[in-house]
């Protein structure tokens, strides 16, 4: 029992970025066989857990890794249930802890932060962005494994796409992330906000208020019952920085916020703040960001 | 329709929460508990159904300690039908693995057509539970839904997915792992309240389940409040095109991210 695993997810033909995160951070670890189940077109998790468990019943992985997106998430949690195996998502960091692992993972909605032993055999899945990808880097060599469809006991029926789906980056996947909130006063103020957007290729992020309200979609919300997120640069754009927005988000590398209220939260956390006007500051922050990329 | 709602009692989200003096667990002194946030938005999304359709009963279930029954009761007071608290004094101590199957274990007794919880609990974030009680029971399951309808003897089911929801046809019983209701979970009504103190909620304590105990049981062995941030720099003065080429600077000179 010491093989690993790593489950990679693949997304219009290509492997997705937070799988060649884990792949380039596992060549570096050592032997790691890197899997990919396929045939999985319109199909829940099940196929792909029933075939990858039917293997590890005869390959006996000691970890099973994966990214911690939401299909990762559902495939290593039914994983792990099946195998009788330990289990974490959304970990920020893994060590080989004898005869164990360590993960690093959030607790809380962010406001903790621990780090857990799980027992081996273990199932973990880990936070995009956790790990570095070089520019470049090659690409895993991927062994296929067919889906049991035979496993499968739900039917698709279709995809209804949000109103404001837009082609962006995920929100759990981006490095850079323009959020908006109250502060912008209506939905139809947002066309600024995802100019910026486009300016630095970010995903759209959005306070509670905002979705609760229904100027963005749910999926947007940054936060407790929204998500947790790790990027870049955070620009919190009139969000007042509740309690439950900042735990879903104070772990970004770098955060600007603008705000009218110099006492806002949001400045507790923020690394750059701009107080002010945001209506008078973002066409004109807009403007320089143009600048400063057309500069390059 | 009859539907079970299993649910978590954990600290209500606007509590901030302390680690406690042994660095590995929460300080539970000053801690108002509730519902787990994804678990009332199913209980909600339950009762909307309940709404539509006066034939359907809504059961909730948890399992954990005694203190949870305040929360099942919560559940009976915004109009759940019954309630069931797996509790004693192994409950605690029970890795999540062996609570599904305690979950699995009354739900195979009390027959529910479907089941929902919350996506994830408001505490350890696993979102384990779900999916892992679907695979002990045999069952589909669908993972992040925002709304669910009965379809052709069996239910449809919204799951949010980047862009959009995908719809997806279970035709026999099925978890359903819920990201938000439609809307905002209820209060409880003053009858309502007054109608669920009077409820009993009968306990089972799983050690005479029958389940299998023995499951690995991830270990916390460190907690911390996350890093502190240093005080940003705060631009104040000047109109806004200053602010804003100051601020682009800072972003590409000092933090370069730009």
């Amino acid at each position: 029992m010491s093989a690993n695993w790593l489950i990679v997810e693949r997304r219009d033909g290509a492997i997705r970025r937070p799988s060649l995160e884990l792949a380039a951070q596992a060549a570096k670890r050592g032997e790691c066989a890197v899997l990919e189940v396929t045939g999985l077109e319109h199909s829940s998790v099940v196929p792909a857990v029933v075939a990858l468990a039917t293997r590890a019943e005869a390959e006996k992985p000691s970890l099973i890794h994966m990214a911690s997106t939401p299909w990762g998430r559902e495939l290593g949690a039914r994983l792990a249930a099946r195998l009788g195996s330990s289990f974490a998502a959304d970990c920020t960091d893994l060590r080989p802890a004898d005869g164990a692992v360590e993960v690093d993972r959030t607790m809380y909605a962010g406001k903790v932060r621990a780090t857990v032993r799980l027992p081996l055999p273990a199932v973990v899945a880990l936070r995009p962005g956790a790990f570095p990808l070089a520019d470049g880097a090659p690409g895993p060599k991927v062994e296929q494994v067919p889906a049991d469809i035979s496993a499968e006991k739900l039917s698709f029926q279709r995809f209804e796409p949000t109103a404001a789906a837009s082609g962006r980056v995920p929100l759990a996947e981006a490095r850079v992330i323009v959020s908006g909130g109250r502060g912008l006063r209506g939905p139809e103020n947002w066309k600024m906000v995802e100019e910026l957007a486009d300016l630095l290729g970010a995903a759209l992020g959005a306070s509670r208020a905002v979705t609760d309200a229904g100027w963005r979609p749910n999926e947007e919300q940054v936060g407790q019952t929204g998500k947790t997120v790790t990027p870049d640069l955070y620009i919190a754009l009139g969000i007042s920085g509740a309690i439950q927005h900042l735990a879903g988000m104070t772990s970004s590398k770098v955060i600007v916020a603008v705000n009218k209220d110099p006492d806002a939260d949001i400045f507790k956390v923020a690394d750059y703040g701009v107080v002010g006007d945001l209506f008078e500051f973002l066409p004109a922050f807009n403007e320089e960001v143009k600048k400063a990329k057309a500069q390059r | 329709m009859k539907i079970l709602v299993c649910i978590k009692q954990t600290p209500d989200s606007t509590v901030r929460v302390k680690v406690a003096s042994d660095g590995r667990s929460i300080d539970a002194a000053g801690v108002t508990w509730a519902i787990s946030a994804y678990d009332e938005y199913a209980v909600e999304l339950a009762l909307e159904h309940k709404d539509r359709d006066k034939e359907s009963t809504v059961t909730v279930l948890s399992a954990g300690p005694a203190r949870a029954r305040d929360s099942l009761r919560q559940a009976l007071a915004m109009g759940c039908d019954d309630a069931i608290l797996v509790t004693g004094p192994s409950a605690e101590t029970l890795a999540p693995l062996a609570v599904a199957r305690a979950l699995a274990k009354v739900i195979e007794e009390t027959k529910p057509d479907l089941v929902l919880c919350g996506r994830q609990a408001s505490d350890d974030e696993q979102g384990f539970v779900g999916p892992a009680l679907a695979e002990v029971l045999g069952w589909p399951h669908v993972a992040t839904i925002t709304k669910f309808a009965p379809a052709d003897g069996g239910v449809d089911a919204w799951k949010e997915v980047e862009g959009g929801h995908e719809v997806w046809r279970a035709n026999g019983p099925a978890v359903l792992t819920v990201q938000k209701s439609e809307k905002e979970p209820r209060y409880p009504s003053l009858p309502g309240i007054m109608k669920a103190k009077k409820k009993e909620i009968p306990e089972r304590d799983p050690a005479s389940l029958g389940i299998d105990a023995s499951a690995p049981a991830p270990e916390i062995v460190k907690m911390a409040p996350p890093p502190a941030r240093g005080a940003g720099k705060v631009i104040k003065d000047g109109d806004a095109k200053a602010a804003a080429a100051q601020l682009v600077k800072l972003l590409r000179e000092e933090a370069k991210v730009l």
